[in-house]
């Protein structure tokens, strides 16, 4: 039962990124798509690392978890502002 | 019991596998550069969640230093080519 | 008291955090898997009532993990930051200042 239950959570992650890379082909413009790659798939890591350390359960891997989490969730808000901030001084458009 | 187990974990890799081959459309497609930057950094975050799926499929967790290793790189490589992008904007 | 009023509101906001996130991930979902789209991108400037650099940081970064916003850009001299949105509509900007006046009472 519990490795049924950490299947599941795997295939939810795998699904996310999948959602992300879907919104990147259908999204018109850049910054639209931006929105969907930024949240989707710090999401779905999220869930593929806890699928993992419910998977493992010892201290080391958890720890190495709750690290990569941190770090994803501290920096792809800031990739997602300098890319963004980049292509709004090329294209110059701010209404 | 096993055999399900194993089901949903080649599932996972076989939907992350087709996310890899939308993204590489995008990267081959994109109107401009930003476009690229945004699915190499998508390209990146996916590569970390095939490492995670094999980490399970091989029961070893040996593999989870390299996700630490692949998501400061992917952060560091996206902000340097944005710098850069902006950089050359200020020269012309 | 005061020390004791700190964990409280910083437990508060991380269960905050979590429920927009959550909230942001299925909204964002819903748009990309069904078949019409029926977004209206557009720009939106927020005025900011703090300077400090830690509430910037965590005001653009839950700015950017919120359903349907993006910041982008973060003016010096006007003090305000050009978020961009997906739904462009009047409500949008009383949730920012919503968001904003949540963040000063942590960082206060």
């Amino acid at each position: 039962m519990n490795e049924i239950s950490v299947g599941i959570i795997l295939l939810l992650g795998a699904l996310f990124i999948l959602i992300a890379s879907i919104g990147l082909i259908r999204f018109k413009d850049i910054l639209s798509r931006m929105h969907a790659t930024t949240k989707a798939t710090s999401f779905g890591i999220l869930l593929l690392l806890i699928a993992v350390s419910l998977y493992f359960g010892t201290y080391i891997v958890t720890l190495k978890s709750i690290l990569i989490i941190i770090f994803v969730y501290l920096t792809a808000p800031l990739a997602a502002h300098s890319v963004a901030k980049s292509f709004i001084d090329n294209n110059n458009k701010t209404d | 019991m096993d055999n399900y187990f194993d089901i949903l974990v080649y599932s996972s890799m076989m939907v992350l596998i087709i996310s890899l081959i939308l993204a590489f459309i995008r990267l081959i497609k994109g109107p401009s550069i930003s476009d690229r930057v945004v699915s190499l950094d998508l390209i990146a975050s996916i590569i970390m969640g095939m490492i995670l799926v094999y980490t399970i499929l091989i029961k070893d967790a040996i593999y989870v230093d390299i996700v630490i290793v692949i998501s400061l790189i992917s952060f560091i490589g996206t902000v340097a080519i944005s710098t850069y992008l902006k950089q050359k904007m200020v020269e012309k | 008291m005061k020390y004791l009023k700190k964990p409280y509101y910083i437990v508060l906001f991380m269960f905050y955090y979590i429920t927009k996130l959550i909230q942001s991930n299925i909204v964002i979902a819903f748009d990309i898997l069904t078949p019409k789209m029926h977004i209206k991108p557009g720009f939106i400037w927020l005025p900011l009532e703090t300077k400090s650099k830690l509430g910037l940081l965590l005001l653009s970064n839950l700015i950017s993990m919120t359903p349907g916003t993006l910041s982008i850009d973060y003016d010096d001299n006007k003090n305000s930051l050009l978020v961009h949105v997906l739904y462009n509509q009047e409500n949008v900007i009383n949730d920012l200042r919503a968001i904003q006046k949540r963040i000063l009472k942590l960082i206060a």
